[in-house]
């Protein structure tokens, strides 16, 4: 995208701050009340349809891998609130959609208490960042991380020999199929590192070296960098949708391995582009099918110098020495 | 003969343009033993990195301070800057020390992420090849699907728009659609928002490329002029480790551990 746009959404000081550039950010107005989304927006799906685990019967990649090339983007949208997507203000005519939190079954994070009180201070200055941590990291360019990539933008997957590639809007994941080791634990990472392997429709992803410093949300929801977890990439058999289970287990953070549910579903070319979900424009390739690409992101970039050396914008200044 | 002399008369820089033609024609005649994709063009896949100096400073330089000496990869030697623009590349060098944008882990765009000292990796299959760098966050498609730059082309991205074809066993890539906010490298040599770049990639041998880029900017150059580099295979296994280096500035401030007294 231009030197002159921003497309990270920003929290709510920021929004204060700001300037017509952020308006396209779907919940960039909490003062007026919700609307039912469009373009734009985020989507309001309010269920989870479960895929089984199982065999893969559809097309597959020259290596052997089932064939899941393509846009995707998560269903239920919002990434205020992990626990609650859905939530603030009532809204009768239209019901929630649940916890992503599917184990426990009450849709609650298994913080210990120290933990939980962590979170709620986060929470409770969200809006208020009156110190740099209470700034979501993702507002400030960082990789969002596990779980978040999974409910923020739309993002594409592609598929090489012995490697997935997830490209989304704020980083990316190379997925490796080759049986390698993981990194030193030394080494803490904003994405993790990932090594994967196929179980028929089921891309299972054991993600480690994560950094801890990503939060799932705007209301303080984390795991720590003793983290590791679990990501199941479940394919419904017509390649339209997949289930993205992920369990994570934190002694240091919760009492208990948790699970975590967010229905995704293909793009495609007859889809609209919206900015969000689908974030792709028209190739131009006269006589050819109509096909999309990728619009450059940036984010540091262009943010650099919006509104310097407020809570929330990466400054100018050089940040490294090598 | 006649050629040869032709050569002789045509100066520097053109015979340097000379020797680049040759490598990459040389390549496409001696590549067996390369990879190769099932389609039957060179297949790129791997992770690269230059053992060149060319992110210190494009041009001829002897050792300092900041940058180890090199003849440098420039044909002909020199940049033919247009006098104005000489003049705001020396102001940048002056200033290199705080002002290059690498320095704000920013997007390297093009050619410059390709001889940056960072490897990448290129995921390549038949509509596109993609370069996925490890420094900071780029990831720059080259689409070789047949499709053309786009008619309302933003002219102000980072990484600029990039298609390209086979030649051969040489890829051709024409990149536009820059903004003027990169550096060529850490010795303030730069581009407008016209630049056009064209580049070749052809394997020398399956573990080394022969990089070259042309660059053409009415704005700032009197000519285009040429740069090549060679690209190394790095080791095997080797994998690369994501560097969101403009994270650093705030990263300390998290994990938010305040609410713990």
């Amino acid at each position: 995208m231009t030197k002159k746009f921003t497309w990270i959404a920003w929290g709510g000081l920021a929004l204060a701050l700001a300037t017509p550039v952020i308006a396209q950010v779907p919940e960039a107005a909490p003062a007026k009340p919700a609307q039912p989304r469009q373009g734009g927006g985020i989507a309001r799906e309010t269920t989870i349809i479960p895929i089984a685990s199982g065999a893969w019967t559809g097309a597959r990649t020259p290596d052997g891998q089932p064939d899941v090339a393509g846009f995707w983007s998560n269903t239920i949208g919002n990434h205020q609130n992990f626990t609650d997507p859905q939530g603030g203000k009532a809204h009768p005519d239209r019901p929630h959609a649940p916890s992503r939190v599917s184990d426990p079954a009450d849709g609650e994070l298994p913080y210990l208490p120290a933990a939980r009180l962590l979170q709620q201070d986060f929470a409770k200055h969200a809006t208020d960042p009156i110190k740099p941590g209470y700034v979501e990291p993702l507002a400030r360019c960082a990789p969002a991380g596990v779980p978040k990539t999974f409910t923020w933008h739309g993002f594409e997957i592609r598929q090489y020999q012995g490697v997935v590639f997830f490209w989304f809007n704020s980083g990316w994941r190379i997925v490796h199929l080759d049986g390698s080791a993981h990194l030193d634990p030394s080494i803490k990472l904003w994405q993790g590192d990932s090594r994967g392997h196929w179980e028929g429709n089921t891309l299972v992803v054991d993600t480690t070296n994560v950094n801890g410093k990503a939060l799932f949300d705007r209301a303080g929801n984390y795991f720590s960098e003793n983290a590791s977890a679990v990501e199941r990439f479940i394919f419904q058999p017509d390649g339209k949708r997949f289930n993205y289970v992920v369990t994570v287990t934190d002694p240091t953070v919760y009492s208990r391995p948790w699970t975590a549910t967010i229905p995704v579903r293909r793009y495609t070319p007859a889809d609209k582009p919206d900015g969000w979900h689908f974030e792709v424009k028209l190739a131009n390739h006269p006589g050819a099918a109509p096909a999309v690409e990728w619009i450059e992101r940036s984010c540091v970039e262009n943010n650099g110098g919006f509104g310097g050396g407020a809570v929330g914008v990466p400054s100018s200044a050089a940040v490294i020495s090598r | 003969m006649a050629a040869l002399v032709a050569m002789l008369a045509a100066g520097a820089a053109a015979s340097g343009a000379a020797k680049t033609a040759a490598v990459h024609k040389a390549a496409q005649t001696a590549t067996t033993g390369i990879p190769r994709t099932k389609d039957g063009h060179p297949d790129f896949s791997g992770i690269w990195e230059t053992l060149s100096e060319a992110d210190y400073d494009l041009e001829p330089h002897a050792g300092r301070r900041d940058a180890p000496p090199s003849p440098g990869v420039v044909e002909g030697g020199h940049i033919p800057y247009l006098p104005e623009a000489l003049a705001k590349r020396q102001a940048n060098f002056e200033h290199r020390a705080t002002d290059d944008p690498r320095l704000r882990c920013y997007a390297l765009s093009v050619p410059r992420g390709v001889y940056y000292h960072a490897p990448f990796q290129i995921l390549q299959r038949p509509s596109s090849i993609t370069l996925v760098h490890q420094f900071g966050n780029q990831v720059r498609d080259i689409h070789t699907d047949g499709s053309l730059h786009p008619v309302d082309a933003d002219p102000e991205l980072w990484l600029g728009d990039s298609r390209g074809h086979w030649e051969g066993d040489t890829l051709v890539v024409d990149a536009t659609g820059f903004n003027d906010d990169t550096w060529l490298d850490r010795a303030g040599n730069y581009h407008s928002n016209q630049l056009h770049v064209v580049e070749r990639w052809t394997f020398r041998d399956a573990n080394t490329i022969a990089y070259s880029a042309t660059l053409d900017d009415p704005k700032v150059y009197s000519k285009p002029w040429t740069i090549a580099i060679q690209l190394n295979r790095r080791e095997a296994n080797f994998k690369l480790i994501e560097d969101y280096c403009f994270t650093l500035e705030y990263a300390d401030h998290y994990p938010h551990k305040d609410g713990q007294q």
